[in-house]
C-alpha cells in the first residue's frame, strides 16, 4: 500500500530523517494559523496518490500573503480525477542542490536494491533511460543491517558525505517498515543541512497487519466485501463474470474471453485451498454485479479441492446460468455433485469461455 | 528430473496442518505409485511423537533429520512464520526446500532466501505449486494425475495456470519431464534463469515452455539464457493497468511488465508465443 507524502514523512522522521517543518490542513482556513511556523515562503502539496502530482497541478508556492488564496485555489482542484482533501503545507527550503534516492526490492538479485543519481526532482525512469550513467546501483544482502561503507561510496560517487547517514537510514525505513519502494525525490542540499523534500513509501500488502496499518481505500460495496473474504477482485466493464484460483489461470481466463471479442464484468481470484464456504461467497459475490448474465468458474485443483468448489456453487445458488470447468484434485466427485443439480460442464477452458459468449450474447 | 527422482527423501514442515497433513498422504500416495521414497518424516514445532498418515512427526527439522535420510523440504507453514521455517531448514542441512505458502511479507523472503544460500540451500518459490517430475518425485501440490512423463520442461511463475499447461500436454499426447512452479511474488528462490539453466543440463528435456504473467521481465531474462527450444505463454494482456490481479506478482510495473509488451519484445527474439494456453501443444511440436 502506498502512503501519502505526509504519511510518509511522518515515518521518515521517526527514522531520523531531516523533513521540512510542516501541517496537514483540511480547509483553507487553517493555513493561517501555522503561517508563523512555517516561515516566509510556503509550499503547498495536494496528498493525492496519483503519480506525476507536480506537473498535473498538484503543488503550488505561495507566500504569507497568497498562502490562504493560494491553498483555497488547490482545494478547488482535481488532480488527475482525483479530488484534494488535504493538503500539506511546508516551509519553503533554501535549496542548494537536488539529488534522487531510492531502495526497492530487486526481482533480478533478489535483495534490496539503491539507486541513486546527482539530478534529483526529475523522473528518473526518463532520466536513466537518457543516460544510463546518470543512474547509479548497488544492492546490498538484505542480512546486512546497513548500507556498508564501501557500497555507500560506490553509490555517492562525487556526491556530499553528508548525504550518506539520511540514505542509511532511509535503508533502515525500508527494512523496518516492510516496504516495496522507499524513495526521496528530490533529497536536497540546504545551508542548514539534507532534507527529504518529498517522500514515497509503499509498504508491503503482506505485511501491513504487523506493521499495524489498516487499509483505507475508496471501495465499492462489493470490493469491500471481496476484500472482508480474502478474494483478488477486480470490476470491468462486460456481462461475463470470471471465477478462477490462482491469479495466472484467472487472468488467463480474461485474455481467452477478450481473444474470442467477449468481455468480462469481473474477475475474482478466490486464492488457493478455498473450501465451500468461500466459493459460495465469491460465486454471490461475483453473480451480484448488475449486467452479469453468465459466470465462468474455470478451476484447476492443486491445493484446492473441487469437490469442496462444487459443495460452494451448488449453495450459492445464484439466477446467471454458471459454466463449470474444472480438473485436479478429487475431479470426478466435484463434477458428480455438479452434474447432479444439473450445472453445464465443459473439458477445457477455451469450450467453457465459449459457451460463456454464446450465453452472453 | 532436474531437482530430484525416486530416491529424494522429503520432510514436510508444518505436517499436522491442514493442507500439510492432506498432501502429505498425496505426495505419498504419488510415491508408492512410482516406488519413491516420499515423505520420510515431518515437522510441528511441539507435536513430536504424534504421526501423519504414518509418517513420524518431530519437534524440529534438526530433530528429523538426525532419524531419517531426508534433503528435500516441502514447507506449509503459515506467512509470518515460514521465512523462519526455511532458515531452519537450511541451518539444519535441508538441500532443497519448496514453499508453497502464499503472502509471506517480501522481505522474510528476501532474508530467508539469503540465508539459505549462505547454505547452499535452494528454495523454490513462495508462493510456488512445487515440482513434479512425472513417474519420478512430486513435492508439492501439483495435481500429479494430469501429468505424464515425456520430454518437455515447464516452468511457471502461476500455479494453476501451470495445470492448465500440463493437462494440455497430456491430453495432446506430449509428456513431462520436469514441471517446476516458481512462484509468482516478486522475490523468489529460483527465477526462470535458475530452472533454465538445470533444463539445460538435463538430458531428459528437450524443449522449455516458460509460462509467465505481467510484473517484471523475468521471463525475458529466462529464454534468453537457454540453448533449449522455447515456447512461451504470458498471462495478463486483457490486464488493466494500475490494477492489481491478484497476487503480487502481477501487478504492472511502470511500463515494463505489462504483458503486451512482454509478449512484443519475446517475439522480437524469434520466441514462439501462444496467445492461449490450448496453443501451446501445438507450438512444442514444431520445436521439437
Amino acid at each position: 500500500m502506498k502512503l501519502l507524502e505526509y504519511e510518509a514523512k511522518r515515518v521518515f522522521a521517526e527514522y531520523g530523517i531531516p523533513v521540512p517543518k510542516g501541517v496537514v490542513i483540511r480547509a483553507p482556513e487553517e493555513v493561517a494559523a501555522h503561517l508563523p511556523d512555517l516561515g516566509g515562503g510556503v509550499v503547498l502539496k495536494a496528498q493525492v496518490d496519483v503519480g506525476g502530482r507536480g506537473k498535473a497541478g498538484g503543488v503550488l508556492m505561495a507566500d504569507r500573503a497568497t498562502a490562504a488564496e493560494t491553498a483555497r485555489e488547490l482545494f478547488s482542484r482535481e488532480i488527475k480525477g482525483v479530488p484534494v482533501g488535504e493538503i500539506l503545507a511546508e516551509e519553503r527550503l533554501a535549496i542548494e542542490h537536488e539529488y534522487y534516492v531510492s531502495i526497492a526490492v530487486d526481482r533480478s538479485s533478489r535483495q534490496p536494491v539503491v539507486l541513486f543519481a546527482d539530478a534529483g526532482g526529475v523522473e528518473i525512469e526518463k532520466m536513466a533511460q537518457e543516460d544510463e550513467s546518470a543512474v547509479r546501483r548497488v544492492v546490498v544482502s538484505p542480512l546486512l543491517r546497513d548500507i556498508p561503507p564501501f557500497l555507500m561510496r560506490e553509490l555517492l560517487g562525487g556526491a556530499p558525505k553528508e548525504l550518506a547517514p539520511v540514505i542509511n537510514c532511509l535503508y533502515h525505513v525500508f527494512q523496518g517498515k516492510d516496504a516495496m519502494l522507499a524513495e526521496i525525490n528530490p533529497l536536497v542540499t540546504t545551508p542548514r543541512g539534507v532534507y527529504a523534500a518529498d517522500a514515497k513509501l509503499i509498504v508491503d500488502d503482506n505485511a501491513l497487519a504487523r506493521q499495524g496499518i489498516a487499509v483505507n481505500r475508496d471501495l465499492s460495496e462489493r470490493e469491500r466485501e471481496a476484500e472482508k473474504h480474502g478474494f483478488s477482485y477486480v470490476e470491468l466493464d462486460g456481462s461475463i463474470g470470471v471465477i478462477g484460483n490462482g491469479a495466472g489461470l484467472t487472468m488467463s481466463t480474461l485474455d481467452l474471453i477478450e481473444f474470442y471479442n467477449g468481455r468480462a464484468a469481473n474477475f475474482l481470484d478466490v486464492g488457493g485451498g478455498a473450501d465451500q464456504e468461500r466459493v459460495m461467497h465469491a460465486v454471490r459475490l461475483v453473480a451480484s454485479m448488475p449486467g452479469v448474465n453468465v459466470i465462468v468458474v474455470n478451476l484447476l485443483g492443486g491445493i484446492t479441492r473441487c469437490d469442496e468448489v462444487a459443495k460452494g456453487i451448488i449453495a450459492a445458488g445464484v439466477t446467471p446460468t454458471v459454466i463449470v470447468r474444472m480438473a485436479g484434485t478429487n475431479e470426478e466427485e466435484g463434477r458428480r455433485l455438479l452434474a447432479g443439480c444439473g450445472y453445464r460442464m465443459l473439458e477445457s477452458m477455451d469450450a467453457a469461455v465459449k459457451a460463456a459468449m454464446e450465453v452472453s450474447l | 528430473m532436474i531437482y530430484g527422482d525416486k530416491n529424494l527423501g522429503v520432510i514436510v514442515q508444518n505436517i499436522t496442518g491442514r493442507q500439510g497433513t492432506f498432501h502429505t498422504e498425496l505426495m505419498n500416495a504419488y510415491a508408492r505409485e512410482v516406488g519413491g521414497r516420499g515423505v520420510v518424516a515431518g515437522v510441528a514445532p511441539g507435536k513430536a511423537g504424534r504421526e501423519v498418515h504414518g509418517v513420524p512427526v518431530y519437534n524440529t527439522v534438526k530433530e528429523a533429520l538426525a532419524e531419517h535420510d531426508a534433503t528435500a523440504s516441502v514447507v506449509f507453514v503459515p506467512a509470518g512464520a515460514a521465512g523462519d521455517a526455511v532458515m531452519e531448514a537450511a541451518h539444519a542441512g535441508i538441500e532443497l526446500a519448496v514453499v508453497i505458502t502464499e503472502h509471506i511479507p517480501v522481505h522474510d523472503a528476501m532474508s530467508a532466501i539469503a540465508y539459505a544460500k549462505l547454505h547452499d540451500c535452494t528454495v523454490i518459490g513462495p508462493n510456488c505449486p512445487g515440482l513434479l517430475s512425472p513417474g519420478e518425485c512430486k513435492l508439492g501440490i501439483m495435481p500429479a494425475h494430469l501429468a505424464r512423463r515425456g520430454n518437455v520442461g515447464v516452468v511457471s511463475r502461476s500455479g494453476t495456470l501451470t495445470y492448465e499447461v500440463f493437462d494440455e500436454l497430456t491430453r495432446a499426447g506430449i509428456g513431462q519431464s520436469t514441471i517446476v512452479g516458481i512462484g509468482g511474488d516478486p522475490v523468489i528462490g529460483q527465477t526462470f534463469v535458475d530452472v533454465l539453466a538445470r533444463f539445460d543440463e538435463d538430458p531428459h528435456t528437450k524443449a522449455v515452455i516458460v509460462i509467465g504473467e505481467v510484473g517484471g521481465n523475468l521471463e525475458e531474462e529466462g529464454v534468453r539464457s537457454t540453448d533449449l527450444p522455447v515456447v512461451t505463454y504470458i498471462a495478463g494482456v486483457s490486464a488493466p493497468p494500475e490494477k492489481r490481479m491478484g497476487h503480487a506478482g502481477a501487478i504492472i510495473e511502470g511500463g515494463e511488465g505489462d504483458a503486451r509488451s512482454k509478449v512484443r519484445r519475446l517475439r522480437a527474439l524469434e520466441i514462439p508465443v501462444a496467445s492461449r494456453p490450448s496453443e501451446i501443444p501445438g507450438l512444442i511440436r514444431e520445436v521439437l
